[in-house]
Order: C-alpha cells, then sequence, then structure tokens
C-alpha cells in the first residue's frame, strides 16, 4: 500500500504542478494546449542546466527562464496577433517537443537520452517510506492550497476570473484583460517549469526526448474535469496517476494475460471518461464551451 | 478575388514571422540559418528526385487535410487525424491479413473499404460525445491520437507482428506485391488517380452542394441554422465521418502503397500537418492542394536533411509548429495594410 502511495505521488507531482498552470490559464480564459512544450521546455533545461553548469540552482533558473519566454510567446501570438489559443498552443508545444530535442542534439551530438548527476533534493531518511520522494512532492499541497486561495480568495484572482469570464467588465472596472493574461501564462510558466524540473528530476535524473508523451494534454484535461477550480483540477490529476499506477500494478499481478500496451491506455480513457462525466454533470451541451474557447474581447 | 489575394499575403506575411522565429532557434542552438533553409530548400525541391519525393508526401497530407477542413468548416475541432489515420491504416490491414490469398481486384477494394470505415468509427464516437452530451470533441479526438499510437504498436507487436521480422521496427507482414499499389517511392497512377478524385469530390461536396454550404453556415452560426430548421446534428455526424473516413484512406494508402506494411510508429507528426495544411489553406479545397504541396516539401526535406551531415531533422518540426503558433493569426493592422496595398479589400474573409 505505502510503495502504491509513493508510486502514486511521484507520478501526480508534475501533473498537479502542470495542472495548475492550466487552471491559472483557464481562468483567464486562454485554452492552454501549449502546456506540454512548456513542460518538456522545463524539463530539458533541468537536466541540460545541471550537466552544463553543475549547479541546481542555475539550472532550475534557466528552466524557469525558457518557460516563461515560451509562455509570453504564446501570449504574444493569441493576444497581440489573435491567433486561434488551441492552434496556437499545440504549435507551442511542438516547438517545444522539436526545439528541446534539436537542443539536446546539438549540445551532445546524439538523440541520445542525457543522465545529470544530481537532482532534485530528496526528502531524506526523517520520512521513513518517502525518503526518496523530492521536496517538489512535498511542496506540492502546499502550492495547490496557495492556488486556491489567490484564484479565489483575492481580489488579484477575481481580476483574473472576470478577465476571463467578462472582458468587457474587466475592462471598465479598470482592469486590462490582456496584461491579466500576460500574468496567468507567464506564471503558469513557472509553475510548468516546476513540473517538467520534478518529471526530469525528481527520481530519474534523465530528459529523453518526447519524455513528457502527452502529460500536458492530460493536464489540460484534468483542468477540464475539475472545472478549472485548483483543488478539483489537482484531485482529477491525482485521480490519472492513481489509474496510471494500477494499470502497472495491475500488469504485475496479472502478468502477461492483459496487453501492456492496453493498461498504458487506461489514463487517457480515464481522461476521456473525466471530461464526459463533467460536461454530463454540468448539463450537458450548454455547458460546452462556446466557439472553441475563443478570446473574448467586448 | 481580391479577398483571397489578402487570404494568401497574410499567410505569407505569418509564415515569413514563423520562419524568421525557427532562425532565432536555430542560430541559438549553434546552426547556421541560413545552411539550414538551403538545406531544406534543397532537400524539398532541387535534388535529383526531390519534387517526386515532395509529391509523394503531399498526397496523403493533401487527402488528410481536405477532411479535416471539411470538419472545421463545420464547426468541429476534430484534431483527431492522426489517430483517425492510424486506425484506418490498422482495419485496412487486418482486411488484408484475413482476405489474404484472394485476388488483388476483391482485396483491395475491400481492404481500403475497411480503412475508411475503420477511420471514420474513429472519429463517430467523438463525435457522438460532442453531438449528444456536448463533450469537448478537442480533448476526445486528442486522447482519441494517444489511444489509436498505443493501439498501432499493439497490433505491430502482438496479434498482426511478422515473426520473421528483425530490426526496430516491430511491422505486420509484407502484402504481397500484386496487392501493393505503388512500389516504395510511394507514386504511382493509381495513388494520384486517387487524389485527384478524392480532391474533385471534395471540391464538389463543398462548394456545389447543399451539404457544403449548410455545413459552412452552421460552423460559423451553428443557432441560426438551427432555426432555419436544417440538421445540425446531421451534419456534424456526416462532417466527422468524412474527415475521419479520409483520414483513414490516407493510412490505407500508405500502407498499400509506400510501406507495403503496417509499421509500428509511422508518420508520427501526420495529423498535426493535415490540421496545419487545412488552416494555411483557409479550408479551401484548392488551397488545400496547393498548401499540401509545400508541407510535403517540408517532409520530403525532412528525410534528407540527416543525410546532409549534422542537420537534425527536428529543424522540420520546429518549422511546422512555428507555423502553427502563428498560422491563425489575424492582425486587424496587417489587413488594413494588406487592403491599402491591393486596393481596399480590407479586412474580409477572416479564417474560420
Amino acid at each position: 500500500m505505502t510503495d502504491l502511495i509513493v508510486a502514486i505521488l511521484r507520478s501526480a507531482t508534475p501533473l498537479v504542478y502542470v495542472t495548475m498552470a492550466g487552471v491559472i490559464a483557464q481562468r483567464a480564459g486562454i485554452w492552454h494546449l501549449g502546456l506540454e512544450g512548456v513542460m518538456i521546455i522545463g524539463a530539458a533545461a533541468t537536466v541540460i542546466g545541471i550537466v552544463l553548469t553543475g549547479s541546481l540552482g542555475l539550472a532550475l533558473l534557466a528552466a524557469v527562464i525558457f518557460s516563461v519566454l515560451a509562455s509570453v510567446l504564446l501570449w504574444f501570438a493569441i493576444e497581440k496577433l489573435k491567433a486561434n489559443p488551441i492552434i496556437a498552443g499545440l504549435g507551442l508545444t511542438g516547438l517545444g517537443i522539436g526545439g528541446t530535442s534539436l537542443a539536446s542534439q546539438s549540445i551532445f551530438g546524439s538523440q541520445a537520452s542525457v543522465t545529470a548527476p544530481f537532482g532534485l533534493p530528496r526528502l531524506g531518511e526523517a520520512f521513513g517510506p518517502f525518503a526518496s520522494l523530492s521536496i517538489l512532492v512535498a511542496a506540492m499541497p502546499f502550492v495547490v492550497f496557495g492556488m486556491w486561495v489567490l484564484l479565489r480568495r483575492t481580489r488579484f484572482g477575481l481580476q483574473l476570473a472576470a478577465s476571463g469570464e467578462h472582458p468587457f467588465a474587466a475592462r471598465s472596472a479598470g482592469v486590462d484583460p490582456s496584461r491579466m493574461r500576460l500574468f496567468a501564462l507567464a506564471f503558469g510558466g513557472v509553475l510548468a517549469a516546476a513540473g517538467g524540473a520534478e518529471l526530469a528530476t525528481g527520481s530519474l535524473q534523465i530528459f529523453a526526448q518526447n519524455m513528457t508523451a502527452g502529460r500536458g494534454f492530460m493536464a489540460f484535461a484534468a483542468v477540464v474535469f475539475g472545472a478549472s477550480h485548483p483543488i478539483g483540477a489537482a484531485l482529477a490529476a491525482i485521480f490519472f496517476s492513481l489509474v496510471g499506477a494500477l494499470g502497472i500494478r495491475a500488469q504485475l499481478v496479472f502478468g502477461d494475460a492483459v496487453p501492456h500496451d492496453l493498461l498504458l491506455a487506461l489514463p487517457y480513457l480515464a481522461t476521456i471518461f473525466g471530461v464526459w462525466l463533467s460536461g454530463r454533470l454540468r448539463g450537458g451541451a450548454a455547458a460546452a464551451p462556446a466557439s472553441f474557447g475563443e478570446l473574448r474581447d467586448y | 478575388m481580391n479577398s483571397n489575394l489578402v487570404v494568401v499575403l497574410r499567410a505569407a506575411v505569418f509564415i515569413a514571422l514563423a520562419l524568421a522565429l525557427c532562425g532565432i532557434i536555430f542560430e541559438f542552438a549553434g546552426y547556421s540559418a541560413i545552411a539550414m533553409f538551403e538545406a531544406i530548400v534543397e532537400g524539398a525541391f532541387l535534388r535529383s528526385g526531390g519534387l517526386t519525393q515532395s509529391l509523394r508526401w503531399a498526397v496523403p497530407l493533401f487527402i488528410t487535410a481536405v477532411g479535416v477542413g471539411l470538419s472545421f468548416r463545420s464547426g468541429f475541432f476534430n484534431i483527431g487525424a492522426q489517430g483517425q489515420f492510424y486506425v484506418g491504416a490498422i482495419a485496412a490491414t487486418c482486411a488484408a491479413t484475413w482476405l489474404n490469398g484472394a485476388p488483388a481486384i476483391v482485396l483491395v477494394p475491400l481492404s481500403f473499404l475497411a480503412g475508411m470505415v475503420g477511420g471514420a468509427l474513429w472519429a463517430l464516437w467523438p463525435g457522438l460525445l460532442r453531438l449528444r452530451s456536448g463533450t469537448d470533441e478537442t480533448i476526445t479526438t486528442l486522447m482519441g491520437n494517444f489511444l489509436a499510437t498505443l493501439l498501432l504498436i499493439y497490433v505491430t507487436t502482438g496479434p498482426l507482428k511478422d515473426p520473421s521480422g528483425s530490426g526496430q521496427q516491430s511491422s505486420s507482414r509484407p502484402l504481397a506485391a500484386a496487392y501493393r499499389i505503388s512500389n516504395s517511392l510511394g507514386l504511382s497512377p493509381t495513388i494520384i488517380a486517387i487524389a485527384i478524385i478524392v480532391g474533385v469530390l471534395m471540391w464538389l461536396l463543398v462548394n456545389r452542394s447543399a451539404f457544403g454550404v449548410v455545413a459552412s453556415l452552421a460552423g460559423r452560426n451553428p443557432v441560426m441554422v438551427r432555426w432555419q430548421g436544417a440538421k445540425v446534428w446531421w451534419l456534424g455526424l456526416t462532417s466527422f465521418l468524412v474527415a475521419g473516413g479520409l483520414a483513414g484512406l490516407a493510412g490505407t494508402i500508405e500502407v498499400f502503397g509506400p510501406n507495403g506494411r503496417l509499421v509500428g510508429g509511422f508518420l508520427p507528426a501526420h495529423g498535426f500537418t493535415a490540421i496545419l495544411i487545412a488552416l494555411v489553406a483557409n479550408l479551401s479545397v484548392g488551397g488545400t492542394a496547393i498548401g499540401a504541396l509545400f508541407f510535403g516539401g517540408l517532409a520530403s526535406a525532412a528525410l534528407y536533411l540527416p543525410v546532409m551531415a549534422g542537420l537534425p531533422s527536428a529543424a522540420i518540426d520546429i518549422i511546422n509548429a512555428a507555423i502553427a503558433l502563428f498560422i491563425t493569426a489575424r492582425s486587424a493592422h496587417l489587413d488594413r495594410l494588406i487592403g491599402r496595398v491591393t486596393g481596399g479589400a480590407g479586412r474580409s474573409a477572416k479564417p474560420q
């Protein structure tokens, strides 16, 4: 049981951080399908930064800088150039996956995965069976709670939600929706960088091409499943990880009776089920977001 | 006429912006941007056989992209072309395996039918979820892509595995030569004929049929069309099925044409590129053909770059992605500028 909890925490933590990035963007009115790209940029910058500088602090700083830059690029495309957020987000994802593999190839001269000598600090012996988890795992509940306070209990959170729901009203109240969206995406960049860093250096300290493998999209689905409430979305992300961990467990128990690849499909099936359910619970077709989440500025 | 010119100029401006961004990334990663672009143009068009290769990649992209364009026109954000492409290819391979030994005149048409039905079925469930329960089709089709990828890996390493196969790529048993519709170069009169037939039929469907006109209206204003008494439900389902069927057809062509077998993990970014082509073309069928040639050229260059010492094929992914980032952009300032240059066409046709 304990090792199942450890496994769930390990796989859920990167997802939860990235989900928080999606939540804050969603509340500002942006469908953030670039999460995957920002996450893999964070993962690559952390590992490559550790290898090149030998310093975890510098590596994390690089991860945050590059992730925020990528997020600002997305903001520029959809807010200044009025690009479609979904297509632009998918573009950012492609840019992240292609750019990180180009970077690792140009720095290390091969497409093989890169291993860092050390990673994020671990919790240590005092935590018993949880000793091998990174400090970001322990920080995760506090970050989620902090997000809830920020989004639901502060003036800033209300202004952000207004910018997403009723930009016109927000503007009449003296809030610039465009600037709020910039802040939401940039802050989301920091969170997604943390998720990428945890994924790459939380347990194995490795960066491989395309290592996020759809986690960014799963985080986006968690945002929708959790109705863009920080705690709901975090629980949805943990649920997806639980399903994944149970799939791996089932494979250990049943051996080859169930094909390996079909078990890997479980989180995706859970995502589809979750999105379907949240659509049903919120009143069917009427609750489907209008016009592809296009930004309204009037 | 003028509004078409505006669309073309706008696409050109934003593609130039995307290429500039790529140049910055290439330079940042330590490659010469100029040399990279030269190598890409050479790989796509200039080297001997480059044009044939570009056309070979353009055909499946075109067939998938016209389907994607139709579902976008109808207002459904079906981004699952990749999954529909894979499932179509799997269904066609299953049919071919089951019918193995039958004469080609029986086996090939039935397999193509199976491929199209497979692709259409993979588009059907997100369509039904959307139309019945309001489940957002962006996420379901996206997840469908991941599921189809896993299914492809499963069938090529499990039920359809070629037991004699060695090497890194798992695959199904090769098709008998009699069933192939092209050699491994991937271009044959049959394949070109299929592309032309699809293009003409889709052009007629979109521009010359009541269905196409009403579907485009429904994409812009579903409420109005519903009030006029059209069955939006039927329009949506049909556009999902046609889009899926065409993606499945493209997958089947890859199996019966250039590959000659079902290969695990083939053409991983195909569906994404098809979406780009549909958007670059502003969802028009003729524009899609031109866009497919452009992106087919990039795909051909992607295979050529690793041959040139030290140039990574990820460069092409980056170019595609950068174009995606900007391609739906519509800047009012830019439109006004273009309008002044082209004589007052102004901001007319807007994408989607």
